[in-house]
C-alpha cells in the first residue's frame, strides 16, 4: 500500500520550542515559574507541572498582583513548576503576542494563557479582558488573525480584541430601529433582520484584531455580566427587573 | 483526505469513508466479526469499542476521508499502537486489530472502558480534530496528556492516572486539569489540538 497525506514530526521534551508554536494549532509554554491559563486548554505537558484554581491559599499574593477580575476566575487556574506545556483550543489558531508596558483588550473566551508580568482586567465592553503590562500572551482565533486600524466598525462576532485604541461604541444602523418592527425587536430582542445592523465602531490610533469568521466560543459571559451588576441596583431596581423577567417569561411561555 | 494507491492488495478502512476513487475497487464490509474472531467481536461488543471496517481491494486510487478532520500516518513495523476505534481511519490489510481493556482511563471521557489495538507490519492512517502533535517519551521524560486530547500511543509505554482531586474539586473550584494520563517508557503519544466533550467538562 502506498499512501499520500503528511507526516508527522515527533516532538520531544528537548525539541519542543521555547514559548512558540508548535504548529499553527499549538503553543508550547516553557514553563519555569508560573502562568495563567485559562481551563481545560493544556493539552500535555512535559516536566513537572502543577495546577491550582485561583482560589488556592498560596496563590493569594499572585492573583492580588495580576489578576483583576472576579467574574472571570472560576474560568482560570495557575499552572506551576518546570516543564513544556502545550495549549491547544478547539483545533484554532493559536498565536502568541508580546506586549512591551502595552494594553490589549481580547475577547475573554479567546485568551488561552498568559504570564504573570501582565495584569489582567476586565474590559468596559462585556465580555472582553484588558491586559496591561510587559509580557507574553496567547490567544486563539478562528481562522488567521487580520490586524486593521481604526477608524473601522467591525461586526462583534469577528472582533478579536483590541490596542493602545480607545474602547469601541456601539454602532445601529438607523433603519433598524425605525417602524413598528424595529419597535418590537427593542422590547423583544428579536427580529426579522439581516443580522448585520449592529457593529462596533473604533476611532482613533491603535490597531484592531479580527478573526475571519463569526464562530465564538459559547458561554454565558453576557449573563454572568448581568449577575455581576445586579449588586449595584438598589431594591427599587431590583423590583422593576423582576417585574421585566416575569414579563418575559410568561410571553415566552405563551409562543 | 488520505489517498491510497493500490495494486492489487487488500486494506481496510472506516466503513463509509471513501469519497473517491479511480481504477476497479471493490468494497466489501467485513463480516460479524471484523477478522477478529468471535472471542474478538465478543470482546469488542462488551467493551463497547465499535467499528466497523471495510475491506477495499483492486487496482487504482482511493479517496479516503471523515468529517473533515486531519489524517496522519503511522508506520508500524512489528510494534503495536493503541488507538481510539474512533480515530481509525484504515490500516493496511496485514494489520491485526483488537481490543485493549484499559481499565479506568476511560471514565469521564465518554470513551468507554477499552482501546483498540493494532499490531503487525505495515501503515495506519489515524484521525484528529486538528493536525496530530506526536510526542517522544522516554524514560528520563514522563509525559502527561489531557484525556480529552489523547488520540493514541505506541511503544512500551506505562499507562496511569494521574489525578490532584481534592476538596476543592468537589465543591466546584477545581483547576479543571485534575484527571491526566500519565506516560513512561519508552514510546510515542499522539494528541491533538482540541478537546472533545465530556462529562468532567464544565
Amino acid at each position: 500500500m502506498s499512501t499520500s497525506a503528511s507526516d508527522t514530526q515527533t516532538w520531544n521534551a528537548a525539541t519542543l520550542p521555547s514559548n512558540d508554536n508548535v504548529n499553527a494549532y499549538s503553543f508550547s509554554v516553557d514553563l519555569n515559574g508560573q502562568w495563567f491559563t485559562q481551563k481545560g486548554k493544556m493539552i500535555a505537558y512535559y516536566g513537572q507541572v502543577r495546577f491550582e484554581a485561583l482560589s488556592a491559599g498560596p496563590l493569594d499574593a499572585l492573583v492580588a498582583a495580576s489578576f483583576h477580575s472576579p467574574l472571570y476566575a472560576q474560568d482560570w487556574i495557575v499552572a506551576q513548576g518546570q516543564g513544556k506545556l502545550l495549549l491547544a483550543d478547539r483545533g484554532f489558531d493559536v498565536n502568541s503576542y508580546d506586549l512591551d508596558d502595552g494594553n490589549l483588550t481580547i475577547r475573554a473566551g479567546n485568551l488561552l494563557a498568559f504570564e504573570p508580568g501582565l495584569e489582567l482586567k476586565q474590559s468596559i465592553i462585556p465580555g472582553f479582558l484588558t491586559l496591561i503590562g510587559t509580557g507574553r500572551f496567547v490567544a486563539a482565533s478562528n481562522g488567521p488573525v487580520h490586524f486593521v486600524e481604526p477608524p473601522i466598525r467591525v461586526d462583534p462576532q469577528a472582533l478579536l480584541g483590541w490596542a493602545d485604541c480607545p474602547s469601541p461604541c456601539h454602532h445601529y444602523d438607523h433603519s433598524y430601529m425605525r417602524g413598528a418592527i424595529g419597535a418590537a425587536r427593542m422590547v423583544f430582542g428579536v427580529g426579522g433582520a439581516s443580522g448585520e445592523e449592529h457593529q462596533f465602531a473604533f476611532t482613533g490610533e491603535g490597531t484592531v484584531l479580527m478573526q475571519s469568521s463569526e464562530v465564538v466560543m459559547n458561554d454565558d459571559v453576557l449573563l454572568r455580566d448581568l449577575e455581576g451588576q445586579i449588586g449595584t441596583v438598589g431594591t427599587s431596581g431590583l423590583q422593576r427587573l423582576h417585574q421585566t423577567i416575569a414579563q418575559r417569561l410568561a410571553a415566552e411561555r405563551q409562543s | 483526505m488520505l489517498a491510497v494507491d493500490l495494486v492489487g492488495e487488500t486494506i481496510k478502512a472506516l466503513n463509509g469513508s471513501m469519497v473517491a476513487y479511480d481504477g476497479e475497487m471493490t468494497f466489501k464490509r467485513q463480516g460479524l466479526t471484523g477478522g477478529e474472531g468471535l472471542r474478538g467481536a465478543l470482546k469488542r461488543k462488551i467493551a463497547g469499542e465499535g467499528m466497523t471496517l471495510m475491506e477495499i481491494a483492486g487496482k487504482g486510487t482511493v479517496f479516503l476521508a471523515s468529517e473533515a478532520t486531519e489524517v496522519t500516518l503511522v508506520q508500524l513495523a512489528g510494534d503495536v499502537l493503541f488507538v481510539e476505534s474512533e480515530s481509525l481511519l484504515a490500516l493496511d490489510g496485514r494489520l491485526q486489530t483488537g481490543v485493549q481493556f484499559v481499565g479506568l482511563r476511560g471514565m469521564g471521557t465518554g470513551q468507554g472502558l477499552a482501546t483498540t489495538k493494532v499490531e503487525g507490519q505495515g501503515t495506519v492512517a489515524i484521525l484528529s480534530d486538528g493536525p496530530a502533535i506526536a510526542l517522544e517519551v522516554t524514560p528520563q521524560t514522563p509525559l502527561c496528556v489531557d484525556p480529552h486530547a489523547y488520540v493514541g500511543h505506541r511503544g512500551q509505554l506505562q499507562q496511569d492516572v494521574v489525578t490532584d482531586v481534592n476538596w476543592r474539586t468537589v465543591i466546584g473550584q477545581g483547576s479543571g486539569e485534575s484527571v491526566q494520563f500519565r506516560y513512561q517508557g519508552h514510546g510515542l503519544v499522539y494528541v491533538q489540538p482540541a478537546e472533545r466533550g465530556g462529562i468532567l467538562e464544565i
